[in-house]
């Protein structure tokens, strides 16, 4: 009845109108669930259908200002923007595809209506790929280049997951989960072209860490290291692939698949209006 | 105390991520909860993840007064949370009876691990947890995300099933404890999450989600072997597949599905983790299908033939209201008595088939109710006249005579943590999402 699937990589609080917004990969969905949601509730409205242009997408944000639902679908290497309201075989309002975005494996979206800008994070081993986050005009459409690209290696990002924006503070905190993945998997020739003797890693068994890291969604561009981290030992967190905040009370929230956990922390300084520090 | 948490928050040496992940079961037994909360002095919601919380599981836990600092340090980054939620026991998903040497085998997808028990272990009346004859557990292992387990009695090996992350199946014999190295390794598509074995034939088949079919292997298949058939496409009504029996009695494959649809032209590779093929790439350009979408489907049981190959169609569908089929997970046929049990997952239920049912059709017997204590189901076996249900909602397994009915009791519990320690209900957490207005954290598996 909740239309939810077990591969859920992506989630949105939408405050103004209480409502929660899931995406749906293995049916090609969108799912809105009104804040209060409990037990096996049908959503309130579904976003699915031919005209939607939905593939598999992975990663959802609502701008609450105007509103708007935004969408990543990696199955077709784009970002769709839909009317926060769509239903049913809506047509996205806009869509931003095509070679020239640098767009690949999106994983996270997020906007700042306050500086209008639509971020990104995508990656990708590809000749050329981007990873890293890509910055693009909120009312973006069509094969539009980013304005700006936060990618390289003083990022510290080797793969990435899902992000979330501070509109109070154009702040980006990133889930750096930083882990390897397995190439593609063929039925007919599972992992072609690598030795037969070859032992892969598990992907949690990398030597590299994870990291939350913050940049700003205006002033950073090309390869800047983060403004603020969350990483190391101490934070309990190794392989983060999401990320979000509570700006009320100045904390950073990041789950770890690693640890099947969810880990808090305090860091008042990168919010504008923390409690604790009024 | 939480051992973890407080490993966490010592400075000084620090464990590798792998000692201190193992070291969490190992200590579960000391352990009251997986909670650290903030000093006092913190100005900051000491209660914003409290019981009222639906998202965030409420632990039975113990405030541990840490030296957290008020801010972090900026330049490194490196410290400690002031709230986190790790649940220290371990979670049942899939469940295996192996009724030659009387053992029971569990994944466990919390603290990713295979337990092994003895067959007739548990109680119905003790609060404490049982005591595995053994645990496979750690980073040599290859155990991580672990769904679908199978038992081969003649061969003395253990199966278990990566559904995420790590895209492979591993092998172990049946004396293997600890951190070791699996017998065999197998590489296997992404999102498999069932496993069939059949000794007559000597195969196992693997459901997998994505591109909704299940590939069959030999028993002995490793590294990088290819399965030696695949049942997909769009005749076969499978959707979303999670458990898979294989009735060699009968010769049928039996799948349950969650009913999640994609058509072939919106799957591109069998992994979720590569983009180097898009849609429009693998269509070639203008023969993209633009009318291809996504559906729900009724969740479902679907019947092949034991020899299907390709895309064909089932020989029998048990789907629609009257079925009451929700979110199934493991599936089990009772050869004997001509049934198919069904771990219904989404309405907490065990539901009872004739084997021959086809069509929207009640369940002959239905196991829900809340003295079953079945919550959130994953995986279901049956042997010896007794079905073995492994919650995943709950920090338990249960064990019903094969014709219970109705609001019952369990014959006996297996419990992997004390009575009353409620589960976090994580299994491999990518996003997260903060709801401002009921100071909850909201996080999707």
């Amino acid at each position: 009845m909740t239309r939810l699937s077990r591969t859920t990589h992506g989630i949105a609080y939408d405050t103004t109108n209480d409502e929660i917004i899931a995406p749906n990969p293995l049916a090609a969905a969108v799912v809105i669930f009104r804040g209060g949601a409990v037990g096996e509730e049908a959503p309130v409205r579904t976003i699915q259908g031919a005209r939607t242009g939905l593939s598999r997408p992975e990663t959802v944000a609502v701008d609450e200002r105007n509103d708007e639902i935004v969408v990543g679908d990696p199955g077709d290497r784009r970002v769709l923007v839909y009317r926060r309201t769509a239903n049913g075989d809506a047509a996205p309002i806009r869509t931003i595809q095509g070679p020239t975005t640098k767009l690949l494996q999106i994983v996270g979206v997020a906007v700042d209506p306050i500086r209008n800008v639509l971020v990104v994070s995508t990656y990708s081993r590809l000749p050329g790929g981007v990873t890293g986050l890509l910055m693009f005009g909120r009312t973006d459409q069509g094969d539009v280049a980013p304005k700006r690209v936060i990618t390289g290696p003083k990022t510290g990002i080797t793969r990435l997951r899902q992000i979330a924006l501070d509109p109070e503070t154009g702040k980006i905190y990133v889930a750096a989960i930083n882990n390897e993945y397995l190439p593609p998997y063929n039925i007919d020739k599972p992992r072609a072209g690598l030795d037969p003797d070859v032992e892969l890693p598990s992907p949690w068994n990398t030597g590299s860490e994870g990291f939350i890291g913050v940049w700003d969604d205006v002033a950073d561009d090309g390869d800047v290291p983060p403004r603020s981290l969350v990483k190391g030992r101490s934070t309990g967190i190794v392989h983060p692939a999401g990320v979000t905040f509570n700006a009320k009370h100045g904390e950073v929230i990041a789950p770890d698949a690693v640890w099947n956990g969810l880990f808090t922390f305090l860091k008042p300084e990168l919010f504008k209006a923390t409690a604790g520090t009024q | 105390m939480f051992i973890a948490g407080a490993s966490l928050v010592t400075p000084g040496r620090a464990p590798s991520i792998e000692e201190m992940f193992v070291a969490t079961t190992q200590a579960a037994d000391e352990t009251e909860g997986a909670m650290c909360l903030m000093p006092e002095d913190v100005d900051a919601p000491s209660d914003a993840v409290d019981d009222r919380s639906n998202v965030v599981s409420g632990f039975s836990r113990t405030e541990q007064q840490l030296a957290i600092p008020k801010s972090s340090n900026v330049e490194g980054g490196d410290l400690p949370p002031v709230r986190m939620v790790v649940d220290p026991y371990p979670s049942f998903n899939g469940v295996a009876v192996d009724t030659t040497n009387d053992l029971v085998m569990m994944s466990d997808t919390n603290r990713k691990s295979l337990l092994l028990y003895d067959r007739t272990v548990g109680s119905p009346t003790s609060k404490d947890m049982a005591t595995p004859r053994q645990q496979i557990m750690g980073p040599d292992s290859g155990v991580g995300f672990v769904a679908g387990v199978a038992m081969d009695p003649q061969h003395r090996e253990l199966f278990t099933v990566n559904n995420d992350v790590e895209d492979r199946l591993v092998v172990f014999d049946y004396d293997a404890r600890g951190n070791v190295k699996p017998k065999r390794l197998l590489y296997v598509p992404h999102q498999s999450w069932g496993i069939a074995f059949a000794p007559k034939r000597d195969v196992m088949a693997l459901s997998v989600q994505t591109p909704n079919m299940f590939v069959v292997f030999k028993r002995e298949a490793k590294k990088f072997d290819a399965p030696i058939r695949s049942v997909r496409g769009a005749k076969t009504q499978m959707a979303d597949p999670h458990g898979i029996y294989f009735d060699e009695t009968h010769n049928e494959v039996v799948v349950a599905n969650h009913g999640n649809f994609r058509p072939g032209e919106l799957i591109t590779s069998y992994t979720a983790y590569d983009a180097r093929e898009s849609r429009q790439e693998r269509a070639g350009g203008d023969k993209l299908d633009e009318n291809a979408r996504g559906r729900f489907l009724p969740s479902s049981v679907t019947v092949f033939d034991g020899d299907a190959n390709g895309d064909v169609a089932p020989l029998r569908v048990i789907q629609g209201p009257l079925s009451q089929i929700d979110w199934p997970m493991g599936v089990a046929v009772d050869e004997a008595h001509d049934e198919i049990i069904v771990a219904n997952n989404g309405d907490n239920s065990i539901l009872v088939f004739p084997r021959t049912a086809s069509g929207d059709v009640p369940p002959k017997r239905a196991i829900r109710g809340p003295l079953t204590g079945v919550k959130g189901p994953m995986g279901v076996a049956i042997a010896k006249d007794e079905i073995y249900v492994a919650n995943f909602g709950d920090h338990t397994a249960l064990v019903f005579p094969r014709l219970a009915g109705g609001n019952v009791r369990p014959r006996r519990i297996i419990r992997n943590a004390p009575a009353g320690r409620e589960t976090s209900g994580f299994g491999n957490p990518y996003a997260v999402a903060y709801d401002t207005k009921r100071q909850e954290i909201l996080v999707p598996n």
